[in-house]
């Protein structure tokens, strides 16, 4: 049977550790931003520039003069070595806005025997290292609700600070996904979660985020534990986020039925994604962060290439 | 309860066990705690949860253990005992305890008195009275008393060294029953027949009726010694026993009259009633030997007294006759021979030394027997007279030559001639014997009917002479007379000793005769010869047995018994010595041949056993038990909660394999030599005399100091400065380290171990010397039997290779290594000291002054007490006053021990300067 472990055994602890912010953000952030940039530049390889001709730095291709173009655009270098006019094109390096969500709620804070570490780890694991991957690639990042989206060439470390200041604030209380505000035409938005809130409010979020044409990408994380219901004997379940208990006589008897509900919930999910043209993708935490980097950043490219 | 000795105090109690089935229904409803998990997908199902709630049960294992536990404690609550005191008592009325108190319930008379204890404690919480009767007591009259007394009595009550008649009493057992109707009666029986077991066990099963008898008998089998012999080679026991389903071995421990250990035997009675055990000892040591006992039973049975009659006498026997040399089995010495051997030592005349009686006379005989031996005049006459009255004993047998003429040295006037009977001449009949006197020393000696007497010599009618005859024909001439002379005795039989006048010597009653004949020597003569009645002289008890077979002073009601008093002892004869203390007469518990029977007991008595293992109360193992169960309970409650998951287990672990490390540890390290010894290092760093540690507190103290006190004049006059001396252990101690070891010889400690005589002999092979110390110059005689410890020393020293000895001669090296000694004295000067014998002189060594083996004597024994002379104080005084003493003594004595120390340290090297002219004259040229 699995060993679970909740990074915040009970209620009581949970109250009392929150002014700190959920799971004492800022005492493991350090740590977390190591990953991230490790993970980060595993990934940093693959990922190129837009493939086409555009506004940045580097040389893209030399073009013959088209007439009625800006004289200020003509390359005199190249065309001085034969008869024609050229205009160096260079490649098209616009920058991208990209919100970036890593669910903090107490859900998030565990770990089974099975996962390498915890959802909320994973998250911002994840989290970072794909700001840090982005803004290398010229992209502006924030957060919604707390940053505005910037580039910096210490992006990771502001956001963490970011992050640990607001869990430090009091009174905060870490939300499931972010507010439900609609974002800007050509900005995407990349939620890591747990997503096991009601699948109607996830929609609705959806909805609102993209009301004015911005894509998204969901990345479920689960715990192994999750996903595979390993319990048998007489068991007491109890809720993280809530203080709901369900004891069971047998919970051996439950597994299929929790897998049914989990698979209809996904599904849910997947459906209220694809309705606005936004991805879903899958993530365990016994996996490696960098695969689910990787496939974040592929989706990301195609987001920009759409 | 169901067979097993279990009962219990309260047991009602157990029908609590009743409510186990409840209980069990209780327990399967109460499900152990759940395990707690938290799970964030909760919400995903909480909906499901109306759906299936199958109860968890409790699992039956634990269910199982829960109520094996309440059954504990419903159990423990009862009070159990394992091995109860003995079933409560059934009748309501007086509780009767018989207890057999001879000797044969001595060995186990703790257990027996425990037993009888018990039963009148139950009877005294009943609050119903007790008797108590032993039954040696048997006519006093039953009184039922409060039990508390009765137990005082009881403990006050003692084995007799006798079985009385338990018949006796009857009557009063049957007034007491009579009495109390109610009355139970417990009989604590040996078990055996003696006592009239039988007829007292029907009759009481008669009296009893239907009251009920208990009966307490002992399982252990109970041993005796039946007779004790003095045979040819040794000393024989015999002993019995009763039964033999049990084997039985052990030893035998004989003890002279101060009590002195003399020897050891042991017996196994293997699958047979009876055993024989032997010793093997000299025959002075073993006339010695008055008392033999079984080690570890101590009971009257056990225990065999030995007087005069048991010691082995040496008898002279000479005959009239030369012929017989031809014709030796008809000689009356070769019936006299075959008579004696089994119970004395028999020497006969040499041919050729002279004299043949004043030879044998030499050799300081108990009996002189003479067969056919007419006259004896001059020297010999006043020799064997000497003899008679000095105590010998005269056994004179008739003859041709006797009746021819014979001398004074007879008991009686013999008429010439003789008679004979059943001859062609004569109108009589052969004639057989008439009973013994009462007074004579054969009294008892029963007659066989075939013996019968054809010739003989006739005494003169005389007014002595009836007091003088101890055993007479049918007709009433005398066939045995005798005469007391000084101390001594002059027999004569009136027939021959071989078969030429009667065919006496062919009886087994020939043997007895001569038995108690030769068991005279050295014992006054009991029967008066000048007494004119028939008065028989009685012998007063001196020390009596009791029931336990202790010696001690005789019981109040001990009275004298007769002289020749044959018959199982009882209350007023109680085993033991009679008579002055020179001739004591030993009366013992059981008679010669007599056997121990088990007794048949009535069927309808109910049957205990005397020894029980004591009551064990179960009740604090049961509880304890239970708080184990509840323990593991407690566990694996835990356990199915899932408690153990929060445990920090790794740390729990590696603490507790580390803490089981740390006891291992200890265990393995913890010193294992507890005992202290000498280092054997300290004793090779310096040079120290030694001696041998004996176990006697006085002879170790004596050579400790002597040795001191040596050690103190080595260093004072010599170049030699030796370490304290040590006291070692042969079967221990490294002895390579000493030089001289002293070993004073004390004859009452045991033999060392064959491994420790091992390590002697290579310590004397490898060039050590040993002085053994008999200490026993004033006790010892030169020609006498050698003393205890020089046969301890014999003995000792049969394994280990001794050269042969002589007396220090006065050229030996050892009187000059140091000062010119002429011998060798210690506490006394008497004794000799023996050393290695020296190599015979050379012709061309004669004229030197000094002579010296090869090496050094490994062993050096003498009598004389060095240590007892050297011993002082630390101020110099002596502490053991000398033989004949003073000063001068003491001086020569360390003198002798300075030269025996230097004569082991260098050995040969002083008789060297006999060289000294040769080596002047060299270092001239």
């Amino acid at each position: 049977m699995a060993q679970v472990e909740l990074l915040i055994r009970d209620d009581a602890e949970r109250q009392a550790l929150h002014p700190l912010g959920p799971l004492d953000l800022a005492r493991r952030l350090p740590g977390l931003i190591v990953s991230a940039k490790e993970v980060a530049a595993t990934v940093m390889h693959g990922v190129h520039g837009r493939k086409r001709a555009g506004a940045g730095e580097t040389f893209w291709q030399f073009r013959p003069f088209t007439y009625g173009e800006a004289s200020a655009r003509i390359d005199w270098r190249r065309s001085a070595r034969d008869d024609r006019l050229y205009v160096r094109e260079r490649e098209w390096e616009a920058a991208h806005t990209v919100w970036i969500w890593c669910d903090r709620s107490p859900s998030m804070a565990y770990v089974s025997g099975l996962a390498l570490q915890p959802k909320i780890d994973r998250a911002l694991v994840l989290g970072l290292a794909l700001a840090d991957c982005l803004v290398r690639g010229g992209e502006r990042v924030g957060i919604p609700g707390l940053t505005r989206a910037f580039a910096a060439r210490d992006i990771v470390e502001r956001l963490a600070e970011r992050m640990a200041e607001e869990s430090a604030r009091p009174g905060h209380v870490a939300g499931e996904l972010p507010p439900a505000e609609a974002l800007a035409p050509r900005t995407q938005a990349v939620i890591l979660s747990d997503f096991l809130s009601d699948p109607h409010e996830i929609a609705a979020t959806i909805r609102a985020m993209s009301a004015r044409g911005a894509r998204g990408h969901l990345v479920m994380i689960m715990d192994p534990v999750e996903e595979t219901f390993p319990f048998s004997g007489h068991t007491e379940f109890r809720d993280v986020d809530s203080s709901a208990r369900l004891r069971v006589g047998e919970a051996q008897s439950f597994r299929a039925d929790y897998i049914r509900r989990l698979a209809e919930h996904r599904d849910s999910l997947r459906a209220a994604a694809r309705a606005r043209g936004w991805s879903f993708a899958l993530h365990h935490t016994d996996r490696p962060a960098s695969e689910a980097l990787l496939n974040l950043r592929m989706q990301l490219e195609v987001g920009q290439g759409g | 309860m169901l067979g097993l000795p279990l009962a219990f105090a309260a047991p009602f109690v157990l029908s609590a066990l009743l409510v186990l089935p409840a209980f069990w229904y209780l327990l399967r409803l109460t499900p152990p705690r759940p395990r707690e998990i938290a799970f964030p997908p909760l919400r995903l199902i909480l909906d499901l949860q109306a759906r299936e709630e199958t109860p968890a049960h409790t699992p039956w294992w634990l269910l199982a253990l829960r109520l094996l536990l309440a059954a504990f404690i419903i159990i423990a609550m009862a009070g159990p005992v394992w091995n109860p005191p003995p079933a409560s008592l059934v009748a309501r009325g007086p509780v009767l305890v018989l207890m057999d108190d001879g000797w044969t319930a001595a060995p186990d008379w703790a257990e027996r008195v425990n037993a009888a204890a018990e039963r009148m404690a139950s009877a005294n919480r009943e609050g119903r009275p007790a008797a108590l009767v032993a039954l040696s007591e048997g006519a006093r009259e039953i009184i039922a008393q409060d039990s508390a007394r009765v137990t005082e009595r009881l403990r006050a009550l003692k084995p007799v060294p006798y079985v009385a008649d338990r018949r006796l009493a009857l009557p009063a057992i049957e007034k007491f029953l009579s009495r109390e109707k109610q009355a139970e009666i417990v009989w604590i029986a040996d078990g055996l027949i003696s006592g009239f077991a039988d007829e007292f066990s029907r009759d009481l099963g008669t009296l009893a009726g239907a009251n009920p008898v208990h009966l307490v008998r002992a399982s252990r089998p109970l041993l005796a010694i039946s007779s004790t012999e003095n045979a040819a080679g040794a000393l024989e026991v015999t002993l019995t026993r009763a039964q033999t389903q049990t084997p039985a071995a052990g030893q035998l421990r004989a003890f002279d009259k101060k009590g002195l250990a003399m020897g050891q035997g042991s017996f196994d009675f293997g699958a047979s009633l009876e055993a024989k055990a032997t010793f093997d000892l000299p025959i002075e040591l073993r006339n010695d030997i008055a008392r033999v006992e079984i080690e570890g039973e101590h009971s009257a049975g056990a225990v065999s007294l030995l007087d005069e009659r048991w010691k082995r006498r040496r008898v002279g026997l000479a005959a009239g006759s030369t012929a017989d040399v031809a014709q030796p089995l008809l000689s009356p010495l070769y019936y006299l021979r075959r008579a004696l051997q089994p119970f004395a030592e028999v020497r006969e005349a040499q041919a050729g030394r002279g004299d043949p009686i004043l030879s044998l006379l030499e050799d300081r005989l108990s009996v002189l027997v003479l067969a056919d031996i007419g006259v004896i005049t001059g020297k010999t006459r006043d020799e064997v007279l000497r003899f008679v009255t000095e105590g010998g004993v005269l056994l004179r047998f008739a003859g041709t030559r006797l009746a021819g003429a014979s001398d004074d040295l007879v008991p009686v006037r013999l008429r010439r001639g003789g008679r004979v009977l059943g001859g062609a001449m004569s109108w009589d009949q052969p004639k057989q014997l008439a009973s013994f006197p009462a007074e004579s020393p054969f009294a008892g000696l029963s007659i066989p009917q075939e013996v019968t007497v054809t010739r003989q010599v006739l005494a003169e009618p005389d007014a002595n002479l009836p007091a003088r005859t101890w055993a007479q024909l049918a007709d009433g001439t005398p066939l045995v007379t005798a005469e007391k002379r000084g101390k001594g005795v002059i027999v004569l039989v009136h027939v021959t000793a071989d078969t030429t006048w009667s065919n006496l010597p062919l009886s087994g009653l020939f043997v007895d005769m001569l038995r108690r004949t030769v068991a005279l020597s050295g014992e006054t003569l009991a029967t008066g010869q000048d007494a004119q009645g028939q008065r028989v002289e009685t012998l007063a008890p001196q020390r009596s047995l009791n029931g336990f077979g202790a010696l001690g002073a005789p019981p109040l009601n001990a009275r004298p018994i007769p002289a020749n008093f044959t018959g199982a002892p009882d209350a007023e004869h109680p085993p033991g010595f009679y008579g002055p203390p020179e001739a004591q007469v030993a009366i013992n518990t059981l008679q010669p041949g007599e056997k121990l029977e088990m007794a048949k007991y009535e069927t309808t008595f109910v049957s205990e056993p005397l020894l029980r293992a004591a009551p064990v109360d179960l009740r604090a193992s049961l509880i304890a038990l239970a708080l184990a169960l509840l323990l593991v309970d407690a566990f694996a409650s835990l356990w199915l909660a899932g408690g153990f998951d929060r445990l920090p287990w790794r740390k729990v672990a590696r603490r507790g394999a580390a803490a089981l490390l740390l006891s291992l540890a200890t265990l393995i390290v913890s010193p294992d030599h507890a005992r202290a010894q000498t280092k054997p290092g300290d004793a090779a760093l310096t040079t120290r005399l030694a001696y041998v540690v004996t176990g006697d507190a006085q002879a170790d103290e004596a050579s400790r100091l002597g040795l001191a006190s040596l050690s103190r004049a080595l260093a004072a006059r010599t170049a030699l400065s030796p370490g304290e001396p040590q006291g070692i252990d042969p079967a221990r101690d490294e002895l390579a380290f000493f030089p001289l070891i002293y070993w004073p010889v004390v004859a009452t400690r045991p033999q060392p171990s064959p491994e420790a005589v091992t390590r002697i002999a290579n310590f004397m092979k490898q060039g050590g010397t040993v002085i053994f110390d008999t200490r026993d110059a004033l006790t010892a005689r030169p020609s006498g039997p050698p003393s205890p410890e020089q046969q301890w020393l014999r003995t000792m020293l049969t394994g280990v290779d001794v050269p042969e000895l002589e007396p220090i001669p006065r050229s030996h090296v050892v009187t000059k290594t140091f000062y010119l000694l002429e011998n060798f004295v210690g506490r006394t000067t008497v004794g000799q000291t023996w050393i290695e014998a020296l190599p015979p002189e050379n012709a061309d060594q004669s004229n030197r002054p000094v002579r010296a083996g090869d090496g050094v004597s490994p062993v050096i024994i003498t009598s004389n007490d060095f240590a007892g002379a050297w011993a002082a104080d630390q101020n110099g005084s002596p502490l053991y006053p000398l033989v004949p003493g003073g000063n001068r003594q003491r001086e020569l004595a360390l003198r002798a021990g300075v030269n025996l120390v230097m004569y082991t340290l260098t050995g040969n090297y002083k008789a060297d300067q006999v060289h000294v002219r040769d080596l002047l004259e060299r270092l001239g040229h």
